[in-house]
């Protein structure tokens, strides 16, 4: 589905996607909450037709919050919470004149790749439902693969919006740290939590960066660079661009098929006159980012989550003094796989360790974004299949082992998160059905040029509004 | 043996904006429990702190009056443990880079002047209020966010009068510059002390023991002298300080163990990740420095320099920020510094005590005094009618109209004056007979009748002067 697909017929277009909803729902498990339209549609009626998402359907990853909208994160311990504010993106999706349908499934409080350690359960890949859809914006993902919706938002901390549009298929972008706010999006890292959105097309991700990117006075880290219109000026000419393929994600990946499309896609562009050229960073620098990131993210994280404890709102279970209430909270509220990543990053923030985890990693992130930076003054942009497989089945994907394959193919998009450059994933084939992606990375708060590269991958690969409905 | 007392005091300060330190909510006493908060206040899930530029600008002049070195880049950081009263599960402070550093202030000391010098001041939000209630606690979130700073002393005094002149110069001093409005009976500055003795000359602390929240600057001296007591009896008979909290109890003024310190806790601080360091604008800072409110040393100077007060008068001036303001007010329409000084000091604040009026419902005007005063010294009234129009303008009158309705304008006029006392001359034959065979008495009379016939408006003075020329002319 594209925006342009629709029409300014609200009902008709809201009925299209809610009808697809139930069923939908029935094979992707994607759903955590739907939307009851009517209130919405009545409130869009008044507004000018002109507007960017004027009747349009959309959904919302479950950790971003909705005033008066069940908002659970996919944790046991939200089950109940129902927020009093919208988070900036909502506010900016309604002035924008867009209809939410369905908040969507991820792994709980986006702590995982996988989506499998959801509250409500996993959430099943479009093109093969007993495949994963990955994670953590999974449901997200999936719903816009299915061609329920052309658009949904996710957040994406390590690398949560770029993997599971991988595995399912579509186009999920993950702007500049500080081009879109985060205020109302319940967060896991807060220095490297991004929010972003799954399209089907290049030129639908261009027009919706115009509609949510700005800065919020609500989030000090959002950014007064000025906001452009990306889908005017978006041009497929990338002659004379300079891109980098990441050498050491390519040579570690084993499934020749994913190689051969990705050195297929280089040839077309080389054709196209972009100058690419195979770069290598250093390995022991990019093995690293997986430890560097678990331990930057769950330390921030143990403190973001601090404030669910069952006291003031969520899930409380009793117990005989506030701290048992606490802590019977937490421990009822949270999964192991939540539990344990506050244990990690507690640890690493204890006096005694601080300096040589937490503060250490610290210092390996500048490193590595120094690193990755000199790659950026040289080209344009960075270039990678953005997974070594496709989906994986569940019991695939549990096992984190410590290969090169896993250490720097499956989490290099990390470098995305660690830098706060823009980074956007979109399909480049199909292997045994199921599709495959590259990323590709840009320079900070240049997305214009990024988009540009990737509408001409786009046109390469012919894998533009590609659906489990309209499939090619 | 003699015990030297060190004494070190930590001071949170609760900063007069508007609004709270990370959100948009106001910031206000009371008002009904928990209708001044937001999601940000409740520490809901997915929002994010936005500084309050003016509080940084608040704990600037906190910095700057107290001479501390300002650190222009700006950083936070997360203090973190679990409370009912923290709704984050956070606390935002500046651990590890604090606003300023390294500053002092100079206190009063039967001894002369001290320097005590300063280790920090930090920018930090304040807690929720709880309330223990035997059917359960009860958490009003108003003051959450609140801005704070926290001022932290080297250990440089050494008894109680020192704590408490500290703690009263640097309450007067944020008052003055508008930082707080240092009510320490509110909690809106709450003061902490560290206490520890060790032997005369040695230069090794002892075990210190910390009295929370000491809510008045008498209770400051009283809980630094018990606990000296408590501790010098203590070592005196072979036992050890233990490091300890306590608090100071009103009613018995004695010092009460709260709890001891098992080790220390780990706050797991780190570097707060929504908020970037942020480098405050040098022409910011000094466009600060060159507002910052007269402090009161300054104006107890001009008071003595430039004014000629005693020291008694130009301290007891400065104490009450109101009064001083008031004076500064009145001399800003009259020359007449140290009648002003006395009329403010002395008479107007009489009213008020008597009255039991607040500054703030003072009725007279400082211009009106101020009037008053030069009617004065233009003779236009005597000290004895100036009585009377100082009542009328304790009421909020107009000096000039009540001078009018009363009729009491003094004449000054000799031509004037001359005619009365020929007058009063010539009805009293006996009294200028009485005066010639020296009885001094008779001068009062004629004096007395001269204003009798004048209703009081005659000017005593040139009354006086006159009917002793004119006596010695019959």
């Amino acid at each position: 589905m594209r925006l342009s697909d629709f029409s300014k017929d609200i009902e008709k277009n809201v009925d299209l996607s809610v009808s697809k909803l139930n069923d939908a729902q029935k094979k992707l498990n994607a759903i955590v909450t739907m939307i009851e339209p009517d209130e919405q549609i009545k409130e869009v009626k008044e507004k000018d037709p002109a507007l960017p998402l004027y009747g349009i359907p959309v959904a919302i990853k479950d950790n971003i919050t909705t005033k008066n909208i069940r908002t659970t994160a996919s944790s046991r311990i939200l089950d109940n919470y129902v927020p009093v504010y919208d988070a900036t993106v909502i506010k900016k999706l309604k002035e924008a004149g867009a209809v939410m349908v369905a908040k969507t499934s991820m792994d709980e409080l986006g702590m995982g790749g996988t989506n499998l350690n959801a509250y409500t359960g996993k959430v099943n890949n479009p093109y093969d439902v007993k495949r994963i859809s990955g994670g953590s914006s999974g449901g997200s993902a999936a719903l816009v693969a299915q061609g329920v919706v052309p658009v949904a938002l996710g957040t994406d901390t390590g690398d949560s919006i770029r993997k599971p549009a991988a595995y399912c298929g579509v186009v999920g972008f993950k702007p500049t740290y500080g081009r879109i706010s985060r205020y109302g999006v319940i967060p896991y890292a807060s220095s490297l939590d991004h929010v972003g959105y799954f399209t089907t097309n290049i030129v639908d991700a261009a027009r919706m960066l115009s509609i949510l990117a700005g800065r919020d006075d609500h989030d000090m880290t959002s950014s007064y660079e000025p906001v452009d219109d990306y889908e005017k000026k978006l041009n497929s000419d990338i002659k004379g661009k300079k891109i980098a393929v990441l050498e050491n994600v390519m040579s570690s990946i084993q499934d020749e098929r994913i190689i051969q499309n990705f050195n297929e896609l280089v040839e077309k562009l080389e054709k196209r006159g972009a100058i690419v050229e195979r770069i290598q960073l250093d390995d022991a620098l990019l093995q690293t980012l997986l430890p560097v990131y678990l331990i930057i993210a769950n330390a921030e994280a143990c403190a973001n989550h601090s404030n669910l404890d069952g006291v003031r709102f969520g899930m409380r279970e009793e117990g005989k003094d506030l701290e048992e209430i606490m802590i019977n909270s937490r421990t009822k509220g949270f999964s192991s796989a939540v539990r344990k990543r506050f244990v990690l990053g507690s640890y690493s923030l204890f006096v005694e360790n601080q300096d040589k985890l937490f503060r250490k990693a610290q210092k390996v992130r500048r490193v590595i974004v120094n690193e990755f930076k000199k790659v950026l003054d040289e080209y344009d942009c960075v270039m990678a299949s953005a997974a070594s497989t496709i989906a994986p089945h569940p019991e695939e994907s549990v096992g984190e082992k410590m290969s090169d394959t896993y250490l720097v193919a499956e989490n290099f998009m990390v470098l995305g998160n660690m830098s706060g450059y823009p980074s956007l994933t979109l399909p480049s084939g199909f292997v045994e059905g199921c599709p495959i992606g590259i990323n590709v990375t840009a320079k900070a708060f240049d997305e214009q040029t990024l988009l540009n590269i990737c509408k001409a991958v786009e046109e390469e690969t012919g894998l533009e509004n590609v659906t489990v409905e309209v499939q090619r | 043996m003699n015990y030297e007392t060190i004494i070190g005091i930590e001071i949170h300060c609760e900063l007069n904006t508007n609004t709270k330190m990370f959100s948009a909510a106001p910031v206000r006493f009371k008002e009904a429990p928990n209708s001044c908060t937001n999601e940000i206040d409740l520490g809901m899930p997915g929002t994010l702190p936005c500084l309050n530029i003016h509080a940084v600008e608040l704990a600037l002049r906190a910095c700057m009056g107290t001479h501390c070195e300002i650190d222009p880049l700006v950083k936070f950081d997360r203090k973190n443990y679990y409370y009912s009263d923290l709704p984050k599960g956070f606390q935002i402070t500046q651990q590890f880079h604090p606003i300023g550093k390294n500053g002092y202030l100079n206190i009063q000391t039967k001894d002369g002047m001290k320097k005590i010098r300063l280790n920090r001041i930090h920018m930090e939000e304040d807690t929720a209020k709880q309330f223990h209630t035997s059917s359960g606690s009860l958490v009003d979130f108003n003051r959450a966010g609140t801005p704070l700073i926290e001022i932290v002393s080297e250990p440089d005094m050494r008894s109680g009068e020192e704590a408490a002149a500290y703690v009263e110069e640097l309450k007067n001093m944020l008052y003055y510059l508008g930082v707080s409005d240092c009510k320490m009976e509110e909690g809106s500055m709450r003061c902490d002390v560290n206490i520890s003795l060790r032997p005369v000359g040695s230069d090794k602390f002892g075990t210190k023991t910390e009295i929370k929240n000491l809510n008045s600057i008498s209770n400051v001296q009283k809980a630094v002298d018990y606990e000296t007591q408590r501790q010098k009896e203590l070592l005196e008979n072979g036992g050890v300080v233990e490091q300890e909290t306590r608090r100071f109890d009103e009613a018995t003024k004695t010092t009460v163990l709260m709890r001891k310190k098992e080790g220390n806790v780990d706050y797991k601080f780190f570097p707060e990740p929504n908020i970037f360091p942020i480098l405050l604008d040098e022409s910011w800072i000094e466009s600060i420095r060159n507002s910052q409110p007269e402090l009161p040393s300054q104006r107890k100077e001009k008071y003595m320099n430039d004014y000629g007060l005693s020291e008694y008068d130009a301290s007891t001036l400065v104490q009450t920020k109101e009064l001083s303001d008031f004076y500064d007010e009145v001399v800003s329409h009259t020359k007449e510094y140290k009648l002003a000084a006395n009329w403010c000091m002395v008479e107007m604040m009489a009213v008020l005590n008597k009255e039991n009026i607040a500054f703030k419902d003072n009725p007279c005007s400082p211009h009106h005094l101020a009037e008053m005063i030069e009617m004065m010294k233009a003779n236009e009234i005597s000290s004895k009618q100036a009585k009377t129009v100082f009542e009328e303008i304790m009421k909020g009158k107009d000096p000039k109209k009540v001078v009018e309705e009363k009729g009491m304008k003094q004449i000054s006029d000799p031509n004037e004056i001359l005619k009365l006392v020929t007058q009063v001359l010539n009805e009293n034959p006996q009294a200028i007979l009485d005066f010639k065979n020296g009885k001094g008495r008779a001068v009062g009379a004629l004096v007395g009748a001269i204003m009798k016939l004048s209703h009081g408006q005659a000017n005593p003075k040139l009354a006086n002067q006159i009917l002793n020329e004119e006596l010695k002319k019959r």
